[in-house]
């Protein structure tokens, strides 16, 4: 026996899995009395069910994913702040435009011509990137339940979908805007920062019962990921970072691509980034609402305070700040 | 029997062609990746799809739509709880451990008649409301009826099934069109 204390966690191969991956490659699981598997999931679905039922502990998680499973999985942190982008393919960009003001236009006279609609794809019904997306489309002028089709396509296949023709845009989070930019396939129009300055995106979700029965290896769990996210976070650090996460059994893709979204857009940790914000939920909430997910007259307010846990990052990060007072100092 | 399997790896689509043996007419394809415009041409009865194929999400987004069809996904005998979580979660997501020939009809069987009550659900469901909505319209043109011909509701509803009978329209289609020329002839927009 090791000691440690075991927990399985989750990813999808995404940019923001980063403080998980950091954490898991500089051993810092370890230090904080963890042996964790971290297990590479093919998709959203999945990591519902398992973190659900306990087959994982936790994973890296969409925000709003974790308010529709109820209760059942808490986000006990937040893993980023922006990432995501939308993308349109290159055929269609220079006249859809930057903001997206020829979308209309397009949309009018495809119906004319009796063309079929345009088709744009999300990465899942609950997400940053559906509600962005539909934002964007209503700002166009376009609505997104009539004017064109909203299809869900996991993140590693958006790229090789819109190759293929099968979709027009979508909204997906890094590096995947970027890798499609680089293979000359789409062209990223707006990215989540213009809309939302260091808006919410992934969490880390977690199964209730860990909360309630394991307290000190949450804790530990959460010292650990906190760690990896100020390390993910460090301009010194930005070489390593690539190399981890461009590993295949990580993200698995081009360095040059995960690099542009590091640059310019995710926040790891600095500003508070990973306290899981009460608004946050609420704002994910009141979209579930406006989009037909969540029935509207529930007490948002409880449901987002079950489910978004301040307190359990606060407690964990000042334990930390206690035995680590340079990694706050930022 | 079509059987459509989303799965990089033959051998499941060869385990499942087995244990559909004898199953006439049957067709079974295997395809590596989720191809919309492969799945509506072929119009598969189930989709089976390996738990770790990226493609459920999508496969998960369409049970709220029409579109929707009765999914099988297999996951290993390691993950205890997920086939429950999975029937919970997906309407017609239905996980067994491992995969026997022997139990394939079995399950795809059951997965297509779970996804079919469910849509008959959903169907009774979109009914009832559409005949509550119905009602509510032929209560106000009851109510119009009372004001403008002085019947009594007995009368009014009465002369609203006569109008259904000689148009041969249903009743809650005639109390709407009533309404909407009671609104004209008040001067609303039309």
């Amino acid at each position: 026996m090791s000691g440690l204390s075991d927990l399985r966690l989750g990813f999808i191969p995404l940019t923001d899995c980063a403080p998980l991956a950091v954490a898991q490659a500089l051993g810092f699981f370890e230090e904080e009395g963890l042996a964790v598997e971290l297990v590479r999931e093919a998709s959203w679905a999945t990591i519902r069910d398992k973190v659900a039922v306990g087959a994982l502990d936790g994973a890296h998680m969409l925000g709003p994913m974790a308010l529709a499973a109820e209760g059942d999985v808490l986000a006990p942190m937040a893993l980023n702040r922006n990432g995501s982008a939308v993308t349109v393919s290159t055929a269609l960009a220079g006249a859809v435009g930057a903001a997206g003001e020829g979308l209309a236009r397009i949309v009018a006279a495809r119906r004319a011509s009796g063309q079929g609609l345009l088709t744009f794809a999300v990465v899942f019904p609950q997400s940053m990137h559906n509600y962005l997306l539909r934002d964007w489309l209503v700002r166009a002028g376009v609505d997104p339940d009539q004017d064109v089709r909203l299809v869900v396509i996991p993140p590693p296949r958006m790229v090789e979908r819109m190759r293929a023709g099968e979709i027009d845009g979508f909204c997906v989070g890094a590096p995947w805007n970027a890798v499609a930019e680089a293979q000359g396939v789409g062209r990223i129009l707006m990215v989540s920062s213009q809309i939302w300055p260091a808006g919410p995106d992934k969490v880390l979700g977690v199964n209730a019962a860990l909360a309630a029965h394991r307290s000190d290896d949450l804790r530990a769990c959460l010292r650990a990921v906190i760690r990896g996210a100020a390390w993910a976070d460090a301009p010194q650090n930005r070489d390593a970072l690539v190399a981890l996460l461009a590993r295949p059994d990580v993200v698995g893709v081009d360095p040059a691509a995960l690099s542009r979204a590091l640059e310019h857009e995710i926040i790891f940790h600095r500003d508070e980034a990973g306290l899981p914000q009460r608004e946050h939920a609420l704002w994910f909430l009141s979209q579930m609402v406006r989009w037909g997910q969540l029935e509207a007259g529930r007490d948002m307010e409880a449901l987002a305070d079950r489910v978004y846990r301040p307190d359990l990052y606060r407690d964990a990060a000042l334990s930390l700040q206690a035995d680590e007072p340079a990694l706050h100092a930022s | 029997m079509r059987v459509l399997v989303i799965d990089p790896d033959t051998a499941r689509a060869a385990l499942v062609a087995q244990g559909l043996e004898g199953v006439q007419p049957l067709e079974v394809r295997r395809s590596a990746v989720y191809d919309e415009a492969e799945v509506l041409a072929f119009a598969p009865d189930v989709v089976v799809i390996a738990a770790e194929s990226p493609d459920r999400d999508t496969l998960d987004s369409l049970k709220e739509s029409g579109s929707g069809r009765p999914v099988v996904m297999f996951v290993d005998r390691s993950e205890p709880g997920l086939a429950e979580q999975a029937v919970r979660a997906g309407v017609a997501a239905y996980v067994v451990d491992g995969l026997a020939p022997g139990r394939v009809r079995s399950i795809l069987d059951v997965a297509m008649s779970r996804f079919a009550l469910t849509q008959q659900l959903r169907g009774d469901l979109a009914k009832a409301k559409a005949d509550l909505e119905s009602r509510k319209t032929v209560e106000r043109a009851k109510g119009l009826l009372m004001r403008e011909r002085g019947l009594d509701e007995d009368g009014a509803y009465r002369l609203l099934r006569k109008l259904a009978m000689d148009r041969g329209k249903p009743i809650g289609s005639v109390a709407a069109d009533l309404l909407a020329f009671a609104g004209v002839l008040k001067g609303e927009a039309p």
